[in-house]
């Protein structure tokens, strides 16, 4: 799975560590989702999508889909 | 890289330690003080009682833990749980056969914690580096 979350992150200029701690989740979490190596779930990518203000599909997409 | 010590580190540890303390307290009253009986029995015991708590708060670090590091703990007690049983297993069946020491069971339990301390270790090492 694809996902925009570090361009998302960088607009608005909140390091790892902000995010994790508005996802409630540990820094090291938000990097592995930035660089592919794990798949949040459902509930996360809920949350994600909520805390940007955009659709689940806006932010993840498949493997291979383009990746901003 | 392990996790950096927080509260439920350091609850962890201290249960830990004080099953420690009270199984050098035992071991002490047992070879200076204590004849063999039902007392004895009891202070043998005694380092068992703050495991529970040991392992109460180990559910509550779990709990504590995001999805992702809930993942990495899974798979490392996974590989705890291969070195260990598989280390232990060995051993039982060479000590049957008169190639290594056949010590009794009581002796052996510390060798064992530490065994599955390394091995949890070693687990989260080869687990986190996937997702570093």
């Amino acid at each position: 799975m694809t996902n925009r979350l570090r361009v998302l992150r960088a607009e608005r200029a909140w390091s790892q560590a902000e995010l994790a701690s508005r996802l409630a989740v540990s820094r090291q979490t938000v990097n592995a989702i930035e660089t592919g190596k794990y798949d949040p779930s459902l509930p996360l990518a809920f949350a994600i999508a909520e805390l940007f203000g955009q659709p689940i599909e806006a932010i993840f997409g498949p493997n291979g889909g383009p990746r901003a | 890289m392990l996790c950096k010590p927080n509260r439920f580190t350091w609850h962890l540890l201290g249960w830990a330690l004080l099953s420690a303390t009270l199984a050098l307290v035992g071991a002490l009253l047992k070879r200076w003080a204590l004849a063999p009986g039902g007392l004895r029995s009891v202070v043998a015991l005694l380092p068992v009682l703050p495991m529970v708590g040991y392992f109460l708060a180990l559910t509550r670090w779990v709990r504590s833990l995001d999805e992702m590091q809930r993942l990495i703990q899974f798979e490392a007690l996974l590989v705890q749980f291969a070195i260990t049983a598989l280390s232990v297993m060995g051993y039982g069946v060479l000590a049957e056969t008169g190639a290594v020491p056949n010590p009794p069971v009581g002796d052996l339990w510390p060798g064992i914690w530490l065994l599955l301390f390394v091995s949890w270790s070693l687990g989260q090492a080869i687990v986190r580096r996937r997702y570093r």
